[in-house]
This record gives structure tokens, sequence and C-alpha cells, in this order.
């Protein structure tokens, strides 16, 4: 008989038995819980081991000795490690960074971490997250905040130490680019007291210089903690002047420099943010220079040829050419008169020689010229025989002369 | 002078824009342009002769 096979009973791994895998994938889910996962966690460093690979084993220790009250193991892989800023040791209070998961092969949970601190700057570093959540909802770091920063300053404003090598950067940078007044507002940079002083030193400037920079030398974290104190981010953000930051190096980003309108590397290039370079101002003055004298010199031209342009429309010519074009008209006028009297005259004398033609076809003269003659009798013609009588003195016209006669017989044609 | 540079410049660009006008006269441009040689060299001068000068603030105040 098989003691261990039971078929109708194998359900859920509660009467049968689950692989180990099986049993692994359930712990591995279970250890899936956003409580485990990127969270911050203190205690102390011991049983810490460095592979020949470069990872980082060691155990999580809280209580000594034999009062430990609990331990959990710890994994860093090297390329985590590597950007530790201290070597960890075996007794060390650590803040660790990271997520729990489970390691099937060897059947452990660990913590496999992220990043890690040292207790103190650990804490320190907790609080910077903690303000810079707290600031960035009072709207500290928003984008639309930041104003730019004045062409043409007349007063820069410095925050920082009356002593040391950042005022005196900022004094040769802005003396070799540009003259203006420099205003140092004078505060201690690191301690316990700072904050209050850096954002009384940004207060007492902001109404009577354009802008302000603030800033300090390169330091340790902790000696940069002060830039990260909501006093002074606040201050920077209510500073009705726009603030450049230059604080500690290039790499160290502390809550006042998220706050600035700008964030400069170092003081020097702050230096050289605020005030444009004297040596392109003159460029530009140049270019300016040149750009007036061009356009004057185009106004003297337009000028000329609006000139040029008048005395054409003054010349005679164009009057010359009215008169010609009123002449031609003129001519153009005494044509057609000509053709139309020409032609009015040459019907007339067409008329009049039809009515000479008629007239003489009338003429009792040219009779005469056939051979015809007309008798006269005192002043009436000789139109019948019956009006003479012998004796008579007649006169008969010939087409070219007259002659006197006197009647000798009268004879009567029919009636005789 | 009580005008500041940013001031000069701005007025030095209004005249020339004046003077590329179409509309303004040949007189005015040209006593636009006397005007404006007086605000380079004034600007020059600002560059040029100018010191840095430096106050500091007292701490208690």
């Amino acid at each position: 008989m098989d003691w261990f096979y039971c078929p109708e009973m194998s359900v859920a791994g509660k009467t049968a038995p689950l692989r180990v895998s099986e049993v692994s994938s359930i712990i591995e889910k279970l250890l899936d819980d956003e409580r485990l996962q990127d969270i911050w966690v203190k205690g102390e460093v011991t049983k810490y081991t460095r592979s020949s690979r470069g990872h980082c084993y060691f155990t999580l220790s809280e209580g000594k000795g034999a009062n430990i009250a609990a331990v959990i193991s710890c994994v860093m892989w090297k390329s985590d490690a590597e950007r530790l800023s201290f070597i960890p040791a075996d007794g060390m209070e650590v803040i660790v960074s990271g997520s729990v998961s489970a390691y099937a092969p060897q059947g452990r949970y660990q913590l496999k971490i992220k990043e890690m601190l040292a207790a103190g700057i650990g804490e320190k570093y907790l609080l910077i997250e903690q303000w810079k959540k707290e600031l960035a909802a009072e709207g500290c770091f928003a984008s639309e905040r930041k104003r730019l920063l004045p062409a043409y300053p007349s007063r820069v404003g410095v925050v920082t130490s009356e002593t040391g090598a950042v005022i005196h950067d900022i004094r040769i940078v802005i003396s070799r680019r540009y003259p203006v007044e420099i205003i140092i507002s004078p505060t201690a940079v690191q301690g316990e007291d700072a904050h209050r002083e850096i954002a009384q030193a940004i207060r007492r400037l902001a109404d009577s210089v354009d802008v302000i920079i603030v800033a300090r030398g390169g330091g340790s974290f902790e000696d940069l903690f002060p830039f990260n104190h909501p006093d002074v981010v606040r201050a920077i953000a209510a500073c009705p002047v726009p603030v450049v930051s230059a604080i500690g190096h290039e790499v160290d980003v502390t809550l006042a420099d998220l706050a600035a309108d700008m964030r400069a590397a170092t003081p020097s290039a702050a230096a050289e943010l605020v005030v444009p370079d004297r040596k392109v101002l003159h460029e530009q003055l140049q270019e300016l220079r040149c750009q007036m004298s061009g356009a004057l010199l185009d106004r003297v031209e337009r000028a000329r040829v609006t000139i040029t342009d008048l005395r054409d429309r003054l010349r005679p010519q164009r009057f010359f050419r009215k008169v010609d074009e009123r002449k031609q008209a003129t001519a153009d006028f005494a044509d057609r008169l000509e053709r139309a009297f020409r032609t009015w005259t040459e019907r007339e004398r067409l008329l009049l020689s039809e009515i000479k033609t008629a007239l003489e076809g009338r003429n009792p003269l040219a009779v005469l010229a056939r051979g015809f003659c007309v008798a006269e009798k005192g002043e009436n013609v000789v139109k019948s025989v019956h009006t003479i009588v012998e004796g008579d003195r007649i006169r008969i016209r010939f087409y070219d002369g007259r002659s006197h006669v006197i009647v000798e017989r009268v004879e009567h044609d029919g009636n005789i | 002078m009580t005008e500041t540079y940013e001031q000069k410049i701005e007025q030095l660009k209004k005249i020339i824009e004046k003077i590329e006008d179409g509309n303004t006269s040949l007189d005015e441009s040209i006593r636009l342009y006397e005007q404006g040689a007086v605000l380079v060299k004034q600007c020059e001068a600002l560059l040029s002769e100018a010191e840095v000068k430096i106050t500091t603030l007292s701490r208690d105040a």
C-alpha cells in the first residue's frame, strides 16, 4: 500500500505535498508588499564583507549582543556600492534604502540595498527629503515662479561670508565685466544658526538691489546643510528680486539651489550670470552705432531719390508734350474743317454749273445765235404781224447787234 | 547721469527705429542721429570709466 498516495485528497498542498519551488513562489508573492518595497531602514551593520566581485553583504541588526531584537540579511550590488561616500564597517549605525525580496536558492529573504547613509547624515538626508516635499507643496520650486535676471543691473546683492574666497572671486569677476554697485550682506554660512542668518541676510538686501547672489564655497554635506533649511528656501522663494545660487560644488544640489531663479556651478559663474560683459556691450554699442549711421544714410538716399523725382516732374518736357497734344488736336480739327469745306464747295460748284447750263438753255440770245432775230416796237417785242402797220419804225435784234428798219408792207398769213 | 545704461540703450534703439521709419523727416532724422551719437558716447563712458563700488551691510540691521 502507498501511504503517500491519496488521489481523492490531493488539494492545494493541505493533504498532498507542494513542490519546494511552489512554496517559494508563494513566499515571493507575499514579500511583494509595498510596505517592504523602497523603504528606509535604520540599523547597525554587522558581519560586513565585500566579495571579490565588489558586492557588499552584511546584516542589519537592532539591539546589541544578547539583546539583539531582530536582524535582516542585506546585499548591496557592486554598481550601488560604488556610489557609497564612505566605507561601511561593523558597528556603524546606518540608514539604508531598498526593497525586501526572497532569494529562493538559499531559502532566505534579504534586503537589497540601493543607498546607504551614515545614521547622523542619513537622518538629515531624510529630513531634507521631507522638507523638499513640504516646500514643493508650497510652490517654492515651481518652474513658473522662476524669473529672468535683469539684463543691466545697477546693484548686485551678495549673501555670503564676508571673509574667504567666495566674495573675492565674485568681486574680481564683476569688476572685470561691468560697473555695478556690489552690496555685501554678510552671514555665517555654516553652523547651528546659519540658516536663520542666511535668511535674514537675503531679506536685508531684498529692497535695495536688482539681483542677489547666494553663495558658499565647497564643503561637506553637513557644511551645506543650512542651505537646505526651509527658512533659507522660503526667503529665496519670497525674494522680490531674482536670486542666483552658487552653493558648494556643482555636484551638490541644495534646496536653496532648487528655489533659486538660476543656479550657478561656482560663485564666479554666478557673477558672470548676473552682470553683462562690457566687452560684449562695447561690441553691441558699435553695432548700434553702425545701424544708426546706416539708417541715416538710407534716409538721406531716400530724400535724394525724392528730390530727383520731383525735379523730373518739374521739367518742361511735360508742358511741351501737353502743347504738342493740343497742336495735334488743333491740326486734326483744321483738317476736318478743310475737308468739310471742300466737300461743301464742290457740291455748290456742281449745283451752280447745273443752274448755269439750265440758265443758258433759256437765254434768248442763244436762240438768236442760231440765226433767229427778234423784232421790237418801242418797248415791246413784236409777237404778231397784227401789231405793226406799214411805215412803223421797228428794231430788229440779231445775236450780235440791232438794225432800225421801216416797215414797207405788212402781209398776214392765212387770213389773206 | 541719471539714466541707466539700459535706458540709454533703449532710447538708442528707438532712435534707430525712428530714423528707419519712412515717415520721419530728414531734418528730424539728422536731429535724432545727433542725439543718438551723444547717447553712444555716454554709454561708452559708462562702460569704460565707471568703477565697481562695494558696500557692506551691517549684520545687525
